[in-house]
C-alpha cells in the first residue's frame, strides 16, 4: 500500500517469489547453454546465447500470461500473481539481452546503421521464409519496455489505474507479435517438429486457459442473471425494488453473503462489492484503486476489506485505507429489509462514509431488521 | 448480474503476511515445482532438437601468418603452394589431381569484404599476411586487413598458377549464403534466422556463394559472379537465404568453383 514511493517494498513473500524467479531463469539458461555446447561444440557462443535468452523470454512470457486465468479459475494460485510484475520486468530484461546480442551479431559492423538494419535487411520478397521477422520482435520488445518502465506504483498512481491497465493489456499484442517473430524466424530455419509443436502447445495453452476462464465467468454471470429473472428481480434501479420507493435496488439476500466475504452485483453498469461482517453490511466499488483488483473477491481482515491481488486494504464503511495509507474507493448506501440487501446505485465520493446496515444474526443464517 | 466469489473457503492469501495459509501454500509449492521442472525440461528438449549447427570453425582471437600468391579475381583469395605436389600443369591434373595450391578466401573484419582497391597493387604477387582462420569442410578463409598484407621477395611462377577450366553449362539448386558466416564466423550462419546478417555481409563485399547440398557427398560451394565474371554482391541481396535455381557456366580455378550467370536469371524455388 502506498504512503511514499520506494523502489521495491520488500517482504518475505516477494523475496521468495524473486528467488524462485531468478533461480528458474538461471536454471533454464544454464541447462540450455551447457547442453547446446555439449551436443554441438562448434556452435558459436553468441548464437547459443541468442537462442538461450530468446527462448527463455518466450517461455517466461507464456508462464506470465497463464497466471491471470489460472487465478480466475482457482484463487489458490493468487500468490503467483502477487509479484508478477517482477516476472514481467525479468522477461523484458531477458528479451533485451537477446535483442542486444542479435543487433551486435547480425547487424553491427556493417554498411548500414544497426537499428535501421533491423528494418531494411530482410526485404519482402514474396516468400514466407522472406517475411522480415525481426521487426515483430523489435516492436514486442518496445511494448515490454513500456510495461517494465511503468511497472512501478508511481506510474500506476500518476497514469491512473484504468490507463495503466490499458497500457499493460498491450502484453497480449506483444505476445501476438512474438508468435509471429518466432513463426517467421526460427521456425523457418529449425525444421524440427519439436519447435513447431512447442510454439503450438504454448499458444493453445495460453488461449485455452483464457477461453476457459472467460467462459466460466460468463457462465456464472448468465446463471445468476437467470436466477434473478426467475426470482422476478431486475438489474436496473426501480422504485418498486425499494420499500421506501427511494431508488434503492434489491441486490441480494443477506444469507447469500458469507461472513467476512462479499457478493458482487452489477448496478448501473458498475460492479459493487457487498460485504457482510460483524452483523453489518457495507458496499464499496468492486475496483481496487491499486491495480483494479476485484475487492469483492477479497476478505475482511483485521476489520478491513483486503484486496485478493496485493493485499491493499479499505475500511468497509468509508472505503478509505487505514492511516497512514491514502487509497480510497467509492462507497454505496445500503439498507437491509426482510433479509434482503438494498443498495443505492449512486456511488458516494471515494472515502465518504456510508452508514453500514445492521442485521441480526441467528446461527449461521440471518434475519433482517430495518435500519 | 450477481456473482458468488469462487473461493468461499476461509483461506485467504495476503502477500505482505509472513506466511501463506497451509492449503494455499501447498498449492503454490506444487505450482513452483511444476514451473521449475518446466524450466529444466523445456531447455533440454529445445537444445536437443536443434538441427542447424554445422561443423565449422572460426579461430577467433588467434592470428596466424600465411604466405602465398594474392589474387583479387573473382573475389580476393590467397593461393598457398602445397608442398610435394607436382607443379606441372595439365588438364588432367587440374581436374583429377590434388590441387597444387590451397585456396584461402580473404575477407575483412565484421561484415565487409576485403577492399579490392587497397590490395590491387599486390594482385598476382607473393605476399605474407596475418589473419584469423575460418574453415568448414574443404573451404578455408582468412579474416585479414589490407594493412596486414605485405609483399615478400619471392616471385611466383605464374605458369604454375591455377588456370580456369570450363565445366560447361549447368543448372544448380541451392541457397545463397554469405561465405564468411557460413564457413564459421557464425554457426549456424544460414537460412531465415541469419538472412539479415547474410544480406549485410554480402552487401558489404563478402563473397556470395551458392551452397548446393548433395544427397550423397559433401556440399558444393560455388562463387557467384556475373556472366562476364564481375562481382554480383548488390544484385543477389533479395534472394539470399532462399532456395534458388541458377543456370550458368561453371568453371574450376584451382580449388575454386565459379558459377557465371546473370543474377536476373536466378529463379526462386518454392
Amino acid at each position: 500500500m502506498g504512503v511514499n514511493y520506494t523502489s521495491v517494498q520488500w517482504n518475505r513473500q516477494k523475496k521468495l517469489y524473486d528467488a524462485v524467479l531468478v533461480g528458474g531463469v538461471a536454471a533454464y539458461l544454464v541447462a540450455f547453454s551447457v547442453l547446446t555446447k555439449l551436443l554441438f561444440p562448434r556452435v558459436t557462443d553468441e548464437i547459443m546465447l541468442i537462442r538461450a535468452f530468446g527462448t527463455a523470454a518466450f517461455v517466461l512470457l507464456h508462464i506470465i500470461l497463464c497466471i491471470g486465468p489460472l487465478c480466475r479459475l482457482n484463487p489458490r494460485f493468487l500468490p503467483l500473481l502477487y509479484n508478477r510484475r517482477h516476472a514481467g520486468v525479468t522477461c523484458f530484461l531477458i528479451g533485451l539481452i537477446h535483442a542486444a546480442l542479435v543487433v551486435i551479431t547480425y547487424h553491427a559492423g556493417s554498411d548500414t546503421n544497426p537499428i535501421l538494419s533491423i528494418f531494411v535487411s530482410s526485404p519482402l520478397n514474396g516468400s514466407i521464409s522472406g517475411v522480415p521477422f525481426q521487426p515483430f520482435g523489435f516492436f514486442a520488445l518496445l511494448i515490454l519496455f513500456l510495461m517494465a518502465a511503468t511497472s512501478h506504483d508511481f506510474w500506476l498512481a500518476n497514469l491512473s489505474a484504468p490507463v495503466w491497465k490499458s497500457l499493460h493489456m498491450l502484453v497480449y499484442f506483444a505476445y501476438a507479435l512474438l508468435v509471429l517473430h518466432v513463426t517467421f524466424g526460427v521456425l523457418q530455419g529449425e525444421g524440427s517438429p519439436v519447435y513447431v509443436g512447442a510454439v503450438g502447445f504454448g499458444l493453445v495453452t495460453v488461449l485455452g486457459l483464457h477461453i476457459v476462464a472467460g467462459f466460466r465467468e460468463a457462465k456464472a454471470d448468465v446463471s445468476t442473471e437467470t436466477m434473478n429473472v426467475l426470482e422476478g428481480k431486475t438489474l436496473t434501479p426501480r422504485a418498486a425494488d425499494s420499500p421506501l420507493n427511494d431508488g434503492f435496488v434489491d441486490a441480494c439476500a443477506v444469507a447469500d453473503i458469507p461472513e467476512n466475504r462479499a457478493r458482487i452485483v452489477c448496478l448501473s453498469g458498475e460492479r459493487v462489492a457487498i460485504f457482510k461482517y460483524e452483523g453489518k453490511i457495507s458496499a464499496v466499488s468492486n475496483v481496487c484503486q491499486h491495480q483494479n483488483g476485484p475487492l469483492g473477491e477479497g476478505k475482511i481482515v483485521f476489520g478491513c476489506i483486503t484486496c485478493p491481488w496485493h493485499g491493499y486494504q479499505y475500511q468497509p464503511d468509508t472505503g478509505a485505507s487505514p492511516p497512514p495509507f491514502v487509497e480510497k474507493v467509492p462507497t454505496f448506501n445500503v439498507r437491509v429489509k426482510n433479509g434482503r440487501v438494498f443498495v443505492h446505485p449512486k456511488p458516494n465520493p471515494a472515502g465518504a462514509r456510508a452508514e453500514p446496515a445492521q442485521f441480526e444474526m441467528v446461527g449461521t443464517r440471518s434475519t433482517a431488521s430495518q435500519t | 448480474m450477481e456473482r458468488v466469489p469462487t473461493n468461499v473457503s476461509d483461506e485467504f492469501y495476503i502477500g505482505w503476511e509472513a506466511k501463506a495459509a497451509p492449503g494455499i501454500g501447498k498449492t503454490v509449492r506444487c505450482a513452483v515445482i511444476a514451473v521449475l521442472a518446466l524450466a529444466l525440461l523445456v531447455p533440454v528438449v529445445l537444445a536437443v532438437s536443434q538441427r542447424m549447427i554445422g561443423v565449422s570453425v572460426f579461430e577467433w582471437g588467434t592470428q596466424k601468418t600465411f604466405s602465398g600468391v594474392l589474387q583479387t579475381q573473382p573475389y580476393p583469395h590467397l593461393l598457398v603452394p602445397r608442398p610435394g605436389v607436382n607443379e606441372k600443369h595439365t588438364l588432367q591434373s587440374v581436374l583429377f589431381s590434388p590441387a597444387m595450391f590451397s585456396t584461402y578466401h580473404l575477407v575483412a573484419p565484421w561484415k565487409f569484404g576485403l577492399n579490392r582497391a587497397a590490395i590491387a597493387p599486390l594482385d598476382g604477387k607473393s605476399v605474407t599476411l596475418k589473419g584469423t582462420l575460418i574453415y568448414r569442410g574443404s573451404q578455408t578463409m582468412i579474416e585479414t586487413k589490407p594493412e596486414w598484407i605485405r609483399p615478400n621477395e619471392k616471385t611466383p611462377n605464374s605458369a604454375s598458377l591455377p588456370q580456369s577450366v570450363a565445366l560447361g553449362k549447368q543448372t544448380l539448386t541451392g541457397e545463397i549464403v554469405d561465405s564468411k558466416c557460413f564457413l564459421g564466423v557464425m554457426n549456424p550462419g544460414q537460412l531465415t534466422p541469419h538472412r539479415a546478417c547474410a544480406i549485410r555481409c554480402i552487401s558489404g563485399g563478402v563473397p556470395p556463394v551458392l551452397l548446393v547440398r548433395q544427397k550423397d557427398g559433401p556440399a558444393i560451394y560455388l562463387l557467384l559472379v556475373s556472366a562476364d565474371g564481375k562481382a554480383v554482391n548488390k544484385q543477389v541481396l533479395d534472394l539470399v537465404a532462399e532456395p534458388v535455381e541458377i543456370t550458368g557456366e561453371v568453371e574450376r580455378q584451382g580449388e575454386l568453383l565459379i558459377l557465371r550467370a546473370d543474377p536476373v536469371t536466378y529463379r526462386r524455388v518454392k
